[in-house]
C-alpha cells in the first residue's frame, strides 16, 4: 500500500507527515523519502497522526531516524502516535527513547524548549 | 469462516490485513485486542513472504483461514515456504528491550510482538508446510 509523505518547514524545523500504513510493503519507501530529510543538525518534526498501523517494518524506519539523529546531533520529535503505536513502542522498549508530542504544534513548542 | 489465498508478496499485506480486521469487526473483538491480531498476523506473514520464500528463491502463496467459535477467533496461515517455527526464535529479555536504540539488534522484533501478542500461539509443520495458528479469545 502506497504511504503519503508531505514535507514542510517551520520554525527552520522540518514537519514530516505521513499518511497511510507503515507495513513491510511501505516501509523502504519511507525510509528513503524520511532520512534524507534530517540534516546534521536539524530538527524533525515527524507527524504520525495520519498513520494508524505500523509494524516491526516501521520501528526499523523509526529507529533509524533515531540513530541518525544521535549520530548528527539532530533532533526529532513523533508527534500524533495513535494509542496502538504507542502500545507497541512500549512493549518493544522504544517509546522511552523517543520525545513524543501530541500534535505539530506541541512537537514544536518542545522543540523550543530544547 | 474465511479460507482464501493470499499471495505471498508483501504488497499483499493490506488485504491480509484486511480479511483479519473484518473478522475481528464480525466476531466483536475490542479494537486493542483486533490491533494485536492484526499486527501478529501481519508480523508472521511478513516473516513467511521475506524469509521463508523470497530468499529461499522460492515462490508460493499463504492459504488464510479465519475460524470463529463462541470462545476463540483463530487465523491460521499456511505455507510452502522453508520450514520455520517462530517459536524456537530466541525472544528479547527485558533486559534486551531495555538497550539503548543505539545498540539494539532488531532482529525478532515483529516475532516477538506476534507471539506476546496473541492469546493461543501454535505452530505445526505438516505435509512439507508450516502451519502458524494464532487465536483470541473472545468477549
Amino acid at each position: 500500500m502506497a504511504i503519503q509523505v508531505d514535507v514542510s518547514n517551520q520554525d527552520e524545523t522540518t514537519v514530516v507527515a505521513v499518511t497511510g500504513a507503515v507495513d513491510g510493503g511501505s516501509a523502504p519507501g519511507l525510509q528513503t523519502q524520511l532520512l534524507p530529510l534530517l540534516q546534521p543538525g536539524g530538527a524533525l518534526v515527524l507527524n504520525l497522526g495520519g498513520v494508524n498501523y505500523m509494524s516491526s517494518a516501521g520501528l526499523r524506519v523509526l529507529l533509524l531516524l533515531y540513530r541518525q539523529a544521535m549520530t548528527g546531533k539532530g533532533r526529532v520529535v513523533l508527534a500524533g502516535l495513535a494509542e496502538s503505536i504507542k502500545d507497541t513502542m512500549t512493549i518493544t522498549g522504544f517509546l522511552k527513547f523517543f520525545t513524543v508530542a501530541d500534535n505539530v504544534e506541541q512537537a514544536l513548542v518542545a522543540l523550543r524548549r530544547g | 469462516m474465511v479460507k482464501q489465498d493470499i499471495a505471498a508478496d508483501l504488497a499483499a499485506l493490506p488485504a491480509l490485513r484486511q480479511w483479519v480486521e473484518q473478522a475481528c469487526r464480525d466476531a466483536g473483538l475490542d479494537e486493542a485486542a483486533s490491533y494485536r491480531l492484526i499486527l501478529a498476523v501481519d508480523e508472521i506473514a511478513t516473516n513467511i513472504v521475506t524469509h521463508g520464500y523470497a530468499e529461499a528463491g522460492l515462490s508460493g502463496d499463504i492459504a488464510l483461514t479465519i475460524e470463529r467459535t463462541d470462545r476463540t477467533l483463530t487465523v491460521i496461515l499456511e505455507d510452502g515456504g522453508v520450514a520455520y517455527d517462530p517459536r524456537t526464535r530466541s525472544m528479547p529479555t527485558a533486559l534486551d528491550l531495555d538497550q539503548p536504540l543505539e545498540e539494539r539488534d532488531l532482529g525478532g522484533l515483529g516475532i516477538f510482538l506476534a507471539l506476546q501478542g496473541v492469546d493461543r500461539f501454535d505452530y505445526q509443520r505438516c505435509d512439507d508446510r508450516n502451519r502458524n495458528i494464532l487465536a483470541m479469545n473472545l468477549p
